[in-house]
């Protein structure tokens, strides 16, 4: 077997060996279906009853009315989980809270003789603070039966007002030629996403390249090696080997959580089903007047289908090719660097001299990122887009908004650019790589590594 | 005919020489010991012949023609600073080694049973090297140099960590490893292994070859007719040595006098002996060669140069 197989075999393998590689496929999976999972579960929760007793001395929100039964806009409406009643007055609401131990607080709702209109009102409790929830509901109702007042006084109804604050004019963004919509801000944000992912992968797997050169060295074991292999063929196979690893590594993640999606739906779809309907029945009971209510979930629903079809028009037969390709060379240009600059390192200490250092240029153009998002086929972004090191990162906050088609040849020059420089980087790394994995306490020579370097060769 | 020779090898590092005009010979079969002080150029000569490195000038012949890359299959390597992958399982690793040396998987797995077993490590096989104890990873670290079995051994060093009984293990694998053909370069400080096993040396020091030939010769050319010998004690009777003839030490017990007696130039041991018979009784006689330590000592102080 040709022995650079054998390197990145065994590069392979013991790292897909190790526990904390099965610990990471793991939990990444169960972490992201947390995330999708714990909202649900806590929509589901049964939440605790509270009562709200409410004394509203200005009148404005209900309180002078007999029957507590009658449901208007412009009273307080018990919801699932809370329990509205009305007081006369702040001393009996007080005895009754002393009382019973369902009334967790008292809405105090001062009348001022100067205003017509109340400008403040005191949530008070006993020790236990009201809950988040109960306090965000108190807020809501109070500003909607403001609200509702305010237009029964000036003779608007409620279609009206649903018409004015709905109403509202959309400014889109449209390619001339193809009439089709820009949906500029979901491709700056698939643009983040792709970007700092790259970022991400070339940062970790590059670390890692550089820490198992490290390891050989303290080791020892590189003299044994580099008996049997050219130092250039185990850097490239410790490279590729861990190239597979995260390769590796994301597809399990794929899977994993494809898999894991799937099995929660398919048993539990009833609980999920339920969840949302859920969760859609108590927002839709505190959300005060239909005709405002639907307007709102008119105006929801548009934004949903709005990123939909953002996404949809997002060109994915481009996207998904320039990322893999950007991904895995981006990696290749960076974990030669990696590997050079462990060769130079005695210590897993030393390596995070380097660590960052490295990253720089990558870095960098991740904090440019509003200037290329502002303008993609602007000047900055041209330049980032082909320099070989920024450009797997500024490559991918262009290629969403698509390349202008006189750019176009833009993303088959950076390409070309960046797999040119993968073999000049990897042959300066390499010598680099030779001509330090032997020696040690270099670092404390800079000054003097330049002079035999040259010597060297 | 020797297996290695380097012809006029220089190496530099910077404004350092590490090796100027390095030419040494190593007959096919021999064990030859390379010796030097810390920092000679010991081991920046044998990375050369490991090809880790290329000489700036002069070249290194392997069966009289210049070596190759694919020569290094034919050379084991055992550095002064031991080295293994700590995590790896040992058997596991021994093989990869073995594989980068261009055995196959199953040749690999079947010499190293054998070498295990015969080194009685066998149940170790599925531990990692840190389980084991550092006498058992240095004769893990042997196996693998020799696996492979190659024409040239260059050991550095390879009795450091050994206890006395597992060192004897090693030296008597070594001399086995040379009755089957193999040549070994033996790097080492202790000049009493290099008497035991050498039959060359090459002595380097401050990057050149100071004194080289077998170990005999050298031994004979530093000799300064020194003899020992050993009479039987008789009570208030001195003895007298020709002329010219002077004791160096003496020691005596109930029995014995043993005298170091330093000959002359143009002086012979007969002459001793004829003068000494009629006054004592000789129990023994023999030539004290200076021992290689002496000559180590001796070379490296006077400041190298022969």
């Amino acid at each position: 077997m040709n022995k650079i197989l054998l390197v990145i075999r065994r590069e392979f393998v013991t790292r897909v060996r190790k526990p904390s590689f099965w610990i990471l496929t793991i939990l990444v999976p169960v972490l992201l279906a947390a995330l999708y999972a714990v909202p649900i579960y806590l929509s589901m929760r049964p939440i605790e009853k509270s009562v709200v007793l409410v004394v509203d001395e200005s009148g404005i929100f209900g309180g002078m009315q007999r029957d507590n039964s009658v449901k208007t806009n412009c009273s307080f409406a018990s919801t699932e989980n809370i329990e509205y009643r009305y007081a006369a007055t702040v001393d009996y609401a007080m005895r009754e809270m002393g009382k019973d131990d369902d009334i967790s607080s008292i809405l105090y709702i001062r009348r001022r003789a100067s205003d017509a209109i109340p400008t403040d009102a005191c949530l008070y409790y006993k020790t236990d603070l009201p809950p988040q929830h109960v306090r965000f509901d108190v807020d809501k109702q109070l500003q909607r039966i403001l609200r509702n007042q305010l237009l029964k006084a000036h003779g608007i109804t409620d279609e009206e007002y649903a018409l004015i604050s709905n109403t509202k004019i959309n400014l889109r963004t449209e390619d001339l030629e193809t009439g089709r919509e820009a949906f500029l801000e979901v491709k700056s944000g698939l643009g983040l996403i792709l970007s700092v992912l790259i970022f991400f992968v070339i940062f970790m797997f590059g670390a890692q390249v550089m820490r198992g050169v490290v390891e050989e060295k303290s080791n020892r074991i590189i003299e044994v090696i580099v008996c049997s292999v050219k130092p250039f063929q185990l850097m490239m196979g410790k490279v590729i080997g861990i190239a597979m690893v995260g390769l590796a590594q994301f597809l399990l993640w794929f899977a994993l959580t494809g898999v894991g999606v799937a099995v929660v739906q398919h048993n539990k779809s009833d609980v999920f089903e339920q969840a949302r309907r859920k969760h859609n029945v108590t927002e839709v009971a505190t959300k005060g007047s239909e005709a405002t209510q639907q307007m709102e979930q008119a105006a929801e629903m548009a934004t949903v289908s709005e990123v939909v079809e953002g996404i949809s028009s997002i060109n994915f037969k481009v996207i998904v090719p320039v990322f893999l390709f950007f991904f895995v060379f981006g990696y290749l240009l960076y974990a030669t660097l990696f590997a050079a600059a462990g060769a130079m390192c005695d210590t897993d200490t030393d390596t995070q001299l380097f660590s960052l250092p490295l990253t720089i240029p990558l870095l960098l153009t991740l904090l440019l990122m509003p200037v290329i998002i502002d303008s993609p086929s602007g000047t900055l972004s041209q330049v980032l887009s082909l320099i070989p090191f920024t450009s797997p990162v500024a490559m991918m906050l262009r290629v969403p908004f698509g390349l202008p088609p006189d750019q176009q040849y833009q993303l088959y020059l950076s390409a070309a650019l960046l797999v040119i420089t993968i073999p000049l980087c990897s042959w300066i790394a390499a010598r680099i790589y030779r001509n330090s994995i032997l020696r040690y306490g270099r670092l404390r020579f800079l000054r003097r590594k330049n002079n035999s370097k040259l010597a060297d060769n | 005919m020797y297996l290695l020779e380097s012809q006029h090898i220089e190496k530099n590092f910077g404004d350092f020489r590490a090796l100027d005009d390095i030419n040494i010979g190593v007959r096919e079969g021999s064990i030859f010991g390379l010796l030097g002080p810390n920092g000679a150029g010991k081991t920046t000569l044998i990375r050369l012949i490991n090809r880790i490195s290329r000489p700036d000038k002069g070249q290194l012949l392997l069966d009289g023609r210049p070596m190759t890359d694919n020569d290094v299959s034919q050379i084991g390597y055992l550095p002064e600073e031991r080295g293994l992958y700590k995590k790896m399982k040992v058997g596991e690793q021994a093989v990869y080694l073995a594989q980068l040396k261009g055995l196959s998987r199953r040749d690999a797995t079947e010499r190293l049973k054998k070498w295990f077993n015969r080194f009685e490590i066998d149940g170790w096989w599925d531990h990692t090297i840190e389980e084991l104890s550092k006498g058992m990873q240095q004769k893990v670290q042997f196996i693998v140099t020799v696996l492979h079995e190659p024409r040239l051994l260059i050991f550095d060093e390879p009795f450091s960590g050994f206890d006395p009984v597992n060192a004897t293990l090693l030296k008597n694998e070594i001399v086995n490893l040379r009755k089957k053909g193999a040549t070994v370069i033996f790097s080492t400080h202790n000049m009493a292994s290099v008497e035991e096993l050498c039959d060359d040396i090459a002595l380097i020091n401050k990057s050149r070859v100071v004194l080289d030939g077998s170990v005999d010769q050298i031994r004979r050319s530093y000799s300064r007719n020194l003899y020992e010998v050993v009479v039987k004690r008789c009570e208030g009777q001195k003895i007298i040595l020709p002329e010219g003839f002077s004791v160096e030490s003496c020691n005596i017990t109930d029995n014995e006098e043993t005298m170091r007696v330093v000959i002359p130039d143009g002086g012979k041991a007969n002459d001793l002996l004829t003068e000494l018979l009629p006054q004592c009784q000789i129990l023994s006689i023999k030539e004290i060669l200076p021992s290689m330590n002496d000559i180590f000592i001796q070379t490296v102080q006077k400041g190298g140069v022969r």
